[in-house]
């Protein structure tokens, strides 16, 4: 059994992430005229985000403005206002964000730490299989059931596949840590598996940060 | 004047510069990044280079620094981009872009808008139209059957519907039946793909439709085109090729003689290649060799004046076993392998012949200079490609850490590595895990044999996986292929 008070008073110590902002590919920069350094700024909003967060930075290459907007809500804790007007390469560090932990975050690093976590044997892009992807897109709720044995994913790399069985217990795909096309490291989790015996301890976590996050 | 009046005159101003007027930007990566970079070098050309962040220990990264200085050298979010090779270009003032292979070397969109963005600059390659006439295996394929060149049967068309497919392959196992073929063959290859990736074999024609579905699926996935061929599988064969080279005013290509690229692996990537492509002087074959080397460099000359072809590039040829050969496909690029034509090329003022030179050369408007008459060969060259990869297990990729590659030099020996040698090196996921070419010559097929032996047995070539499992690579499969090159 997790002791959840202990995980939760060493999040508290320091309850933020810094997340640099970088230049996602080259081009010149305009920093938005507005932007200072101690400034809070938000992430994207709407129902399905639809709004993008505060503008940091207009990056333009071959006649295509890109804006550089907060992808996540906090204050601006590093500005490089030394790269207005110039040519950057992709990967400059335009700005820090820090950003003060939200409930849901919060669970998402207690769960990862309750669940089953299938890892990525190599560094490698994966996919789930079309039949198991077809079923994560048609519910909201995790449903998928997976058992030991299981063709699961597609590993890519260097543009050869092979299928990957699961391991580990049964249960449900709880979370899922990989994103479409996106490299992801040997050890990385992959899904987080939730047995049955396992629900109603993940249920009291979830009950418990709700009610001990503030 | 207008617009594309306005355009024409500024590339046809580039194309008149002297050549150290210009400055080159290397769209590639790794060993051939490299080579480029060495002949812009040689040849006075001033360079831009790039590199991604999974890249930044290879050695075309320190080279750059080292020929160009640190601001020569871009950090791009992928070499992929188009917009950010235009990008650093632009930012860096280029006059050319050299594709290298691989990416968009047979891109011809992107070769088009090199040449005609409002900042033209020459693409280092054939023209657009042309990469788009001969780029294409289809367009190709029918461009040689309009001229009498043989091709494998097949469909000359990408095809998307899976009952056309089936129809198509359907026809294919018959006429193999008519022909007396005991264990017929379908090949259904991604129309997209290249360099073997994307190929698969269809024994009975029940399976025909998964095959159909499962490559289809994957050229989706890795292409972005779904689109496939369906050919006849021409098996034991030898693949030959052609190298062809011409200047801009495409009258008057010439051939540097034929290589042989038969040596691949289980998924049909070269391994060994050979230059010339056989010894009929050596050893004997049950067909004219000598005969059928004339007639594909002939085809091959043929396609290349039909297009105005006014650059390098190779037209890959099927040899069956009674010395049929058909067409299989034009590279509108630069080969990996082009070094093993290279080293037995004389011209009469050079030793041996670079063609990546003669490719920027010739690319940036100098006339080609010599005629074919003044074109010889000398000696054998081959080439080994040194990969990480498990040639016992369906030759799987292997990634991990290299700490140890040396080798003993010796004048015959051209290595070609991005893999530096003073220090560790990742191999990154990103790209397939060639880690060096060696380039060997000698004066006839036994000796180049020899020398290829020898400089196996000196390489030293260690490292391990994040398991700690040792490396693995496939030097025992190239010493093992080596005996019997060029036989058939």
């Amino acid at each position: 059994m997790l002791n959840i008070t202990a995980l939760l008073e060493s999040i508290r110590e320091s309850p933020y992430r810094d997340n640099v902002v970088v230049a996602p590919h080259t081009g010149r920069l305009t920093f938005a005229s507005d932007i200072s350094l101690g400034q809070s700024v938000t992430g994207p909003t709407g129902l399905w985000k639809e709004k993008a967060g505060t503008l940091l930075a207009i990056l333009e290459r071959e006649r295509n403005p890109k804006p550089i907007t907060a992808l996540e809500k906090g204050e601006i804790c590093a500005l490089h206002s030394e790269l207005e007007g110039q040519f950057v390469q992709a990967g400059t560090a335009i700005a820090t964000i820090r950003h003060m932990l939200t409930r849901e975050e919060v669970e998402h690093i207690i769960l990862q730490q309750t669940l089953h976590l299938f890892a990525a044997p190599e560094r490698a892009k994966y996919y789930f299989i079309p039949e198991v992807d077809k079923k994560m897109h048609a519910s909201d709720e995790p449903s998928v059931k997976v058992h030991p044995g299981m063709e699961l994913f597609i590993m890519s790399r260097m543009k050869r596949e092979v299928h990957l069985n699961y391991t580990g217990p049964a249960g449900i795909i709880y979370a899922v840590y990989f994103k479409h096309n996106e490299n992801i490291d040997a050890g990385a989790p992959l899904v987080g598996i939730c047995t049955s015996e396992q629900l109603p301890e993940i249920q009291e976590v979830i009950a418990r940060i709700k009610t001990e996050w503030k | 004047m207008d617009k594309k009046a306005q355009l024409k005159a500024e590339v046809d101003r580039l194309l008149s510069l002297p050549l150290t007027e210009h400055v080159v930007l290397v769209a590639n990566r790794g060993e051939i990044a490299m080579r480029i970079m060495r002949a812009c070098h040689a040849l006075g050309i001033g360079f831009a280079a790039i590199y991604t962040a999974s890249d930044e220990h290879s050695g075309h990264v320190r080279l750059a620094r080292e020929l160009g200085g640190d601001n020569c050298l871009y950090c791009v979010s992928s070499y992929h981009d188009a917009n950010e090779l235009m990008s650093v270009a632009d930012n860096f003032h280029c006059t050319a872009v050299h594709p290298g292979y691989g990416f968009f070397a047979e891109d011809f969109r992107f070769a088009r808008r090199v040449t005609k963005r409002d900042r033209p600059m020459i693409f280092i390659g054939p023209s657009w139209k042309i990469i788009r006439e001969l780029g294409d295996k289809i367009n190709t394929k029918r461009l040689a059957r309009s001229l009498g060149v043989p091709t494998v049967p097949g469909s000359d068309r990408p095809i998307y519907e899976e009952v056309e497919a089936e129809r198509i392959a359907k026809s294919l196992f018959e006429f193999q039946v008519e022909q007396g073929v005991t264990h017929p063959l379908v090949l259904v290859k991604a129309s997209a793909g290249g360099g073997g990736m994307g190929i698969e074999e269809v024994y009975d024609p029940d399976q025909f439709r998964q095959v159909f579905r499962r490559v289809s699926n994957y050229a989706l996935r890795q292409f972005k085109d779904e689109g496939v061929l369906i050919e006849q599988r021409v098996k034991d064969f030898n693949h030959l090729e052609v190298q062809i080279v011409s200047d801009r005013s495409g009258k008057h290509p010439v051939h540097f003689g034929t290589r042989n690229c038969s040596i691949q692996s289980s998924g049909r990537q070269k391994r060994i290649e050979v230059a010339p492509g056989f010894v009929p002087d050596t050893l004997e074959y049950n067909f004219d060799a000598a005969k059928l080397l004339t007639n594909i460099v002939d085809y091959s000359l043929a396609m290349a004046t039909k297009v105005g072809y006014d650059n390098v590039g190779t037209w890959e040829w099927i040899v069956t076993r009674t010395g049929e050969p058909f067409l299989m496909e034009v590279n509108t690029r630069i080969q990996v392998e082009n070094g093993v034509s290279g080293c037995i090329a004389r011209l009469p003022d050079h030793k041996q012949v670079n063609l990546i030179s003669e490719q920027i050369r010739l690319g940036l408007g100098e006339p080609l200079g010599y005629t074919q008459a003044e074109i010889a060969t000398e000696g054998v060259g081959l080439e080994y490609r040194i990969i990480a990869e498990d040639p016992q297990n369906n030759f799987t990729p292997w990634v991990g850490r290299i700490d140890q590659f040396t080798w003993e030099p010796a004048p015959w020996l051209t290595l070609l590595t991005h893999v530096p040698q003073k220090e560790s090196y990742e191999i990154p996921t990103e790209f397939d895990p060639n880690l060096a070419l060696a380039i060997i010559w000698g004066k006839d097929l036994e000796e180049a044999k020899q020398r290829g032996l020898r400089f196996l047995d000196s390489l030293k070539l260690q490292g391990e996986n994040a398991q700690g499992q040792e490396l693995k690579a496939n030097i025992g499969f190239l010493r093992d292929n080596t005996t019997n090159l060029l036989r058939f």
